[in-house]
């Protein structure tokens, strides 16, 4: 019997140990030295403490016992002493032992190795520990644990953060603490949980509730958590704050980067940033462009590279950033260099940045070129200037044009009218004389026939006169330098029959100033000649006297013809200088009344200026002006 | 059959002979004067009893001095002689020309013959246009 009993412990895979009341071992299987490495005799009437890791500690043991001998099992879990590793994780399984008499003889214990299977479970509950640290920490998001019934079991920072609860105040409170009133009145929280366990989630967007009372518009995702068994064991909540601060944090994130990328592809402007002493930071697609440098061969460099040397020696670049730094930005247009070295005409603004503290962090350089800008500008402003020009010359020639055209209009109406009276004349005397020879009248036909011949010699001098007027107005004027002098004697003596003829008194009186003139000898001779010869016909029955001046006055010669004739009234001024006009009538003073108009062509076609001063019965002055060589 | 006072304007003395001798030879005019331009009718006008007024005036339009078109607006101003109907007389039948006078007051436009022999006709012209003018 004891040998079957031994074979039974012998051979047990656990260790089996006997202690007496005193906790001492009095026996030890095999299996305990495999265990624990130690020899039989190095255990037996040893204490039981001498398995513990600290074997000093019999405190412990005694405790263990104790409850063992109290409860009748006691499973002691722990560090125990191993013989040649230290240690090991071992469970010793204690129940007290009575004999028939009920009388207590000391402690059965059972001893496992659970090494292997601790191992694993520490690596098990360090990873669990990690997420539960990862979870912990996450600030953005609040994510807790619910029970099946929807208590919060656990609690991480970001529901501190979120909500506003420590995990102590939160943790054992049902999660509908979170709920508006509204949604409690509703059963919103238990319906979640029924879509979650039925669905195996639920996820919307909504108001919740905060510690302090305030609501958040939260994002929130409820997951029915299932064990292997497929038993559901609770839930996991993740709310997320979408309520503006947590938003903009974001958006201006986002916008930065949208921006940045913006920048980055702009390549109509070049566009920068320096740092406070004007290094290159950032490069984009424009300044690329229009620069010629790569980013990474730009980036670091000291934006003067872009000056010319004289800008450089001027210390420029700096100075732009003493401006910016001082008032903020700096602005010009100025010329600038590519990496091929070809300039370009630049606008650039060069803007401070200050961070949030008011520091300095460095200029935004924006810069634009305006070189095929400028030339568009030359090009528009050299063809306004010629479309000007042609337009002020247009304006010239289109008044010229009206005139000529106002003057050929008057011109037609006028010599229709002035060169068929003539005709008309001699026609009807020619009639008349025809009548009266039918009639054998002769006495009038010598006086009718003198008629004739006159009116015949009228229409030849006004055909004659227009001829001049025609010439005057087409023919190029064939310019030379003239003397004054020389030229009034010419006139004077082209007209010395009828100066001759009146009696006449001339008196010439040439400022010893004057140039001589820039003019058309036989033009100027004749308009002298015709105003001349006015002057000596316009008189009644005084002795002509003529006066001659010339000035000189602002770089033209002024002519002044004066007489002592019968004058013009007033309102007949304005008339002279018309074709055929005629101020008296043929009978008192015979002309065509062509003198004054052509004397006007002249003048006009030397850019000259004719006018008249007169007074009835006194005499009359006319002025005209030709320009000095 | 009524014989109107008329007062000639016209510079050329030879047209003027013509139609003197034309008017006269009609019967149907009493030429009370004749002048060369509007300076010297309205000298002869001035101071005239209202009796020794024309009943027309017969004008030229071109001539030196003041000329048809000074005469039919001088004369619309001058409440003495506002009532005269005055017929302008050219060689000229442009209608502008025509249209002018009219505008400014004359009462006729009568385009003068080819041939001063002509002015019989056109003495009975004027004659049967006056009928229609000049008042009784």
């Amino acid at each position: 019997m004891f040998t079957k009993w031994n074979l039974l412990l012998d051979s047990i895979a656990d260790g089996i140990l006997m202690l007496d009341k005193d906790g001492y071992i009095t026996y030890c299987n095999p299996m305990v030295t495999h265990i624990t490495g130690y020899e039989q005799h190095q255990l037996l009437n040893q204490s039981f403490s001498k398995l513990n890791d600290e074997e000093a500690d019999s405190i412990k043991t005694e405790y263990v016992l104790n409850m063992a001998f109290k409860t009748g099992r006691f499973v002691s879990e722990g560090w125990k002493s191993q013989k040649e590793h230290g240690r090991f994780w071992g469970q010793a399984i204690l129940a007290p032992m009575f004999d028939d008499a009920r009388e207590f003889q000391g402690y059965s214990c059972v001893l496992r190795d659970n090494n292997e299977k601790k191992k694993e479970e520490i690596s098990l509950r360090q990873s669990e520990e990690r997420y539960r640290l990862m979870v912990e920490g996450v600030k953005d998001y609040s994510i807790f644990m619910l029970d099946t019934e929807g208590h919060i079991v656990t609690w991480n920072d970001g529901g501190r953060y979120i909500q506003g609860y420590s995990a102590g105040e939160i943790t054992g409170k049902h999660f509908s603490v979170f709920y508006t009133s509204d949604d409690l009145a509703s059963k919103k929280p238990e319906m979640e949980l029924r879509i979650a366990r039925e669905s195996g989630m639920y996820q919307e967007e909504g108001w919740r509730v905060k510690k302090n009372g305030s609501v958040f518009w939260a994002s929130i995702v409820l997951t029915a958590l299932y064990n292997e068994h497929n038993a559901l064991i609770g839930f996991s909540k993740v709310t997320r704050d979408l309520s503006e601060r947590q938003r903009n944090a974001e958006s201006l994130r986002e916008s930065e980067e949208r921006y940045r990328s913006i920048v980055e592809q702009v390549s109509d402007y070049g566009i920068f940033m320096m740092d406070e002493k004007g290094r290159i930071v950032s490069w984009n697609e424009g300044a690329k462009r229009i620069k010629g440098y790569d980013a990474q061969e730009i980036i670091g460099k000291y934006f003067s590279i872009f000056y010319q040397e004289e800008d450089i020696l001027n210390g420029k670049p700096a100075y732009e950033l003493t401006v910016a730094r001082a008032v903020g930005k700096y602005e010009e247009e100025g010329w600038r260099l590519r990496k091929d070295g070809e300039r370009f005409w630049a606008n650039i603004v060069i803007t401070a940045i200050y961070n949030t503290d008011k520091n300095l962090i460095g200029f935004s350089k924006v810069t634009r070129d305006l070189t095929e800008r400028k030339k568009t500008e030359q090009a528009l402003k050299e063809s306004y200037q010629s479309s000007r020009q042609l337009a002020r010359e247009l304006t010239a020639t289109n008044a010229e044009l009206s005139a000529a055209n106002q003057e050929l209009e008057q011109f037609t109406s006028i010599v229709s009218h002035d060169l068929q009276e003539p005709v008309r004349t001699l026609k009807s005397f020619l009639q008349l004389m025809n009548m009266k020879l039918d009639q054998g009248k002769f006495q009038d036909l010598k006086t009718y026939l003198e008629k004739s011949i006159n009116a015949a010699n009228r229409m030849k001098d006004l055909i004659a006169n227009l001829l001049d007027y025609s010439q005057i107005s087409k023919n190029e004027l064939v310019k030379e330098k003239i003397s004054v002098t020389n030229l009034i004697d010419h006139a004077l003596q082209n007209l010395k029959g009828s100066i001759d003829a009146s009696d006449a008194r001339i008196t010439v009186a040439i400022d010893p100033a004057i140039r001589d003139i820039e003019a058309d000898r036989i033009q100027l001779v004749q308009l002298l000649q015709n105003l001349l010869s006015n002057a000596l016909k316009y008189t009644d029955d005084k002795v002509p006297q003529i006066t001659i001046r010339c000035k000189a006055e602002n770089g033209y010669v002024k002519f002044e013809v004066a007489d002592n004739g019968i004058g013009i009234e007033h309102h007949d001024l304005s008339k002279v200088f018309d074709v055929f006009r005629r101020l008296h009538t043929v009978k008192d003073y015979p002309g065509t009344g062509m003198g004054l108009a052509i004397s006007k062509k002249v003048v006009e076609r030397h850019q000259g200026q004719i006018w008249l001063e007169s007074e009835p019965g006194q005499g009359t002055t006319f002025y005209f002006t030709i320009r000095e060589s | 059959m009524r014989k109107y006072r008329i007062l000639i304007v016209e510079n050329d003395e030879d047209e003027l002979f013509f139609m003197k001798e034309s008017f006269n030879e009609s019967g149907l005019f009493d030429i009370i004067g004749d002048v060369k331009n509007g300076n010297t009718l309205f000298e002869w006008l001035s101071g005239k009893p209202a009796e020794a007024l024309p009943d027309l005036i017969l004008s030229d339009l071109n001539m030196p001095g003041k000329n048809g078109y000074d005469i039919l607006a001088e004369i619309r101003e001058n409440e003495h002689y506002a009532h005269i109907p005055v017929v302008i007389t050219s060689t000229s039948s442009i209608k502008s020309v025509m249209e002018k006078c009219l505008q400014m007051g004359a009462s006729d436009y009568l385009v003068k013959p080819e041939s001063f022999i002509d002015y019989s006709s056109y003495a009975k012209d004027l004659y049967y246009r006056c009928s229609l003018k000049v008042p009784d």
